[in-house]
């Protein structure tokens, strides 16, 4: 079964979360840690598997940072 | 289509009802939300003379019109009511998640009144809102109570709830207890946590997931995707902190000048407000000694603050809900000295200047520990630390014995006695108990009034108003009295306020002494920065997105993408203006003078300090800078009440008639 998710381009993200809260699932959350430059920092990643594939994430990003991509499930 | 969700919760506690209220357009038009939505609905519901700590005084949450449209830096929750501390207008911001989380129930604002039975939590998921047994969490800190909740509503929502909620010191009415998320993040200002205490409620906790609405999400987007791409680029070499305190002591000397807002994102990127701490200290912007010391007091304290220290133990930096800058931070702080906690956020400077120099305290470490104690308790860290150099200089001088303090030898410098007073503050215990209110109501019980530092009952801000003269009308003329986040010489310097408004004078490069003149041009400055200020907090905005500059951080553009709307800057500076003259009103009718808000004699450099930056510095002119300020705004320049045709020309008269 084919399902799209988020893929999260690090070097564009700012960290702002706003994915995070945008998420209707809760599937997203910023713990994944990293470096924005030469700062440590968090980032967004998936957290559950609940995504539910809606895209929000990735409409609602200003640093055009997330796309959606296909992936099997299941 | 606007950005704003067009409605309210309307919450009664003794009744244990809540309703939804619809919100006519033309009241966001006239004042957004945030604090602007706040303002009409508390001065239109809290009848005159309501007890702080009754029922019929009604604490409101809220967010602003900015939120969740993709507009960065515009995660700040308000909270709002009549504050306990002063009588009239309080109100605290904060960061975190829980303003997005106001709006995704479907709400702009919660208002809440009366008083519960019993504990209780307001649970909503923008399908319904329930009054729910706190029993099991009253008593925790706020910390733990976010976490027992998270807990026990895990798999139960659909979406992980928000949480913001009182510590011990709201559950114990301090009135300089504020309201947390995320950890201990504080709405710290005003004694909001008291009122929350008051009506025995012990957290809001919002699931919900509608979306949140904006006019033109491509444009807002395009206006956030300028500016974070432009932050991403700023970054500084590391280890140029050092070099801070050397800055500090050649700024205390420097005239003022424009600034370029850039310098905002620079410094809060690389360390957060903490940054601040080393160049305050020695520049005169920082207080030393209860507000009577000079750098000399503290020789080579910017070393022991020097922000490179704690960047050293940050384990990751955070960011409030849309913003793209992160000045926040989590510390590892295991093993330190005088500390019982494995971590903490990152202090900012008003911690670190209130319990490091006013203090004269030597211990970073002792900090780390007093930050997490105060942000688990939902204390405010400035007037705790205000009140605590009260008590210093007041057993130094005599005026308080060991049998008073509970055996504590409060001098200067005793880290181990300063934390055993706020341990017993927080706790209520013993001596502790009749500092936690306040350091106003503590020296009407024990004297020392003349070194008791508060305007109108609340502490002021760790910055001083005799090496900003500006700040210090602010301190006095703003309803919510003794803010340091209304506007600065500093902040006005990076604004270009005068890009966007016709009236707003320019910064222009000037000897320090000059701004301690009344003049028409200081009057504007103060009305000018008074009124973006408001602005900023309608529209949910960050302090630090407004020292970015009206270049950096467009709020003009933001705001007419996200609502639709096509209007100048002077447009939104006139709601700016109503949402203060909205504030002031409120004080009138609430019995407050706005006369008698007064900087304490000692800010007032009466008498001068013998040395240092500000030495011989006295602010003659600073009460005729307040009656220009008030005259700028049309209030009557003797009493500081609003005037009548004020109020008509900004149409407060008919808003105040629209009715929810």
């Amino acid at each position: 079964m084919m399902k799209k998710t988020p893929v999260f381009d690090y070097l564009l993200c700012v960290s702002c979360g706003i994915c995070v809260q945008t998420c209707p699932a809760s599937a997203l959350g910023m713990q994944k840690e990293g470096k924005s430059g030469k700062y440590r920092n968090l980032f967004p990643e998936l957290v559950t598997d609940g995504c539910i594939g809606c895209g929000q994430c990735a409409g609602a990003c200003p640093m055009e940072a997330i796309r959606m991509e296909e992936r099997h499930e299941g | 289509m606007t950005s704003f969700m067009g409605k309210i919760l309307r919450v009664d506690l003794s009744s244990g009802t809540s309703e939804e209220v619809a919100v006519p357009a033309e009241v966001y038009e006239a004042v957004l939300s945030g604090k602007g939505l706040e303002a009409w609905y508390l001065y239109n519901n809290i009848p005159a003379g309501a007890d702080p700590l009754g029922p019929d005084n009604i604490l409101a949450f809220a967010a602003g019109a900015l939120c969740g449209t993709g507009a960065f830096l515009t995660g700040r929750w308000s909270v709002a009511c009549k504050s306990p501390l002063t009588g009239g207008w309080g109100d605290a911001n904060c960061g975190g998640l829980f303003a997005p989380a106001i709006k995704q129930c479907g709400y702009d604002a919660i208002f809440i009144s009366g008083i519960a039975k019993e504990p209780v939590y307001l649970f909503c998921d923008g399908k319904k809102a329930e009054l729910r047994s706190a029993a099991a969490y009253w008593g925790l800190d706020a910390t733990e109570a976010e976490k027992a909740l998270h807990a026990d509503l895990d798999g139960v929502c659909r979406k992980k709830p928000c949480v913001a909620c009182i510590g011990p010191a709201g559950e114990k009415l301090s009135q300089i207890s504020g309201i947390c998320n995320e950890g201990g993040r504080i709405a710290a200002r005003s004694g909001v946590g008291a009122v929350m205490g008051s009506k025995k409620l012990k957290a809001v906790v919002l699931a919900g997931t509608k979306p949140m609405p904006c006019n033109d999400p491509d444009t807002v987007k395009a206006l956030s995707r300028d500016l974070g791409r432009k932050l991403l680029k700023m970054t500084l070499p590391s280890g140029l902190g050092v070099f801070i305190g050397a800055g500090g002591r050649m700024m205390g000397h420097l005239p003022s000048m424009p600034l370029d807002g850039s310098l905002t994102a620079y410094m809060f990127r690389e360390w957060g407000t903490q940054a601040n701490t080393s160049l305050a200290i020695p520049s005169g912007d920082g207080p030393i000694k209860n507000w009577g010391g000079t750098p000399k007091d503290v020789r080579l304290m910017d070393a022991v603050y020097n922000p490179e220290k704690i960047n050293k133990i940050e384990m990751a930096k955070y960011h409030c809900y849309s913003c793209p800058l992160g000045c926040g931070g989590r510390l590892n702080i295991r093993g330190k000295k005088y500390v019982s906690f494995d971590a903490t956020h990152k202090p900012e400077y008003e911690t670190l200047e209130a319990f490091g120099p006013l203090l004269m305290n030597w211990s970073l470490d002792s900090i780390y520990q007093l930050n997490e104690m105060l942000n688990r308790a939902g204390m405010d860290a400035i007037s705790a630390g205000n009140t605590v150099a009260w008590a210093i200089e007041c057993y130094e001088k005599g005026i308080l014995n060991l049998r008073q303090t509970d055996g504590l030898s409060l001098r200067w410098g005793n880290t181990e006695a300063i934390l055993s007073l706020v341990e017993k503050m927080i706790a209520r215990e013993g001596f502790g108990d009749a500092l936690a209110d306040g350091v106003k109501r503590a020296s009407e019980k024990f004297g020392g009034k003349e070194y008791a530092m508060h305007i109108g009952g609340q502490e002021p801000g760790m910055h001083d108003a005799r090496n900003d003269p500006q700040l210090g009308v602010h301190f006095v003329a703003e309803p919510a009295p003794g803010k340091h986040t209304v506007g600065m010489s500093l902040e006005y310097g990076a604004m270009s306020l005068c890009d966007i408004c016709s009236w707003a004078p320019p910064a222009r490069l000037h000897a320090k002494s000059k701004d301690l003149e009344d003049s028409e041009d200081m009057a504007l400055i103060t009305k000018a920065n008074a009124c973006y200020t408001m602005l900023t907090d309608g529209a949910g905005g960050c302090y630090y997105g407004q020292m970015m500059g009206v270049h950096m951080w467009k709020l003009v553009e933001y705001l007419n993408a996200a609502e639709g709307w096509n209007y100048d800057g002077d447009h939104y500076m006139e709601i700016g203006e109503r949402i203060q003259t909205l504030r002031q009103m409120f004080n009138v009718k609430q019995g407050v003078d706005p006369a008698s808000f007064k900087l304490p004699k000692r800010m007032l450099g009466e008498p001068p300090l013998p040395a240092g930056p500000l030495k011989g510095v006295t602010l003659a002119q600073h009460r005729a800078q307040v009656s220009s300020h008030w005259r700028a705004f049309g209030w009557d320049d003797k009493t500081g009440v609003p005037l009548e045709e004020t109020i008509r020309r900004l149409g407060i008269d008919k808003l105040t008639e629209v009715e929810a």
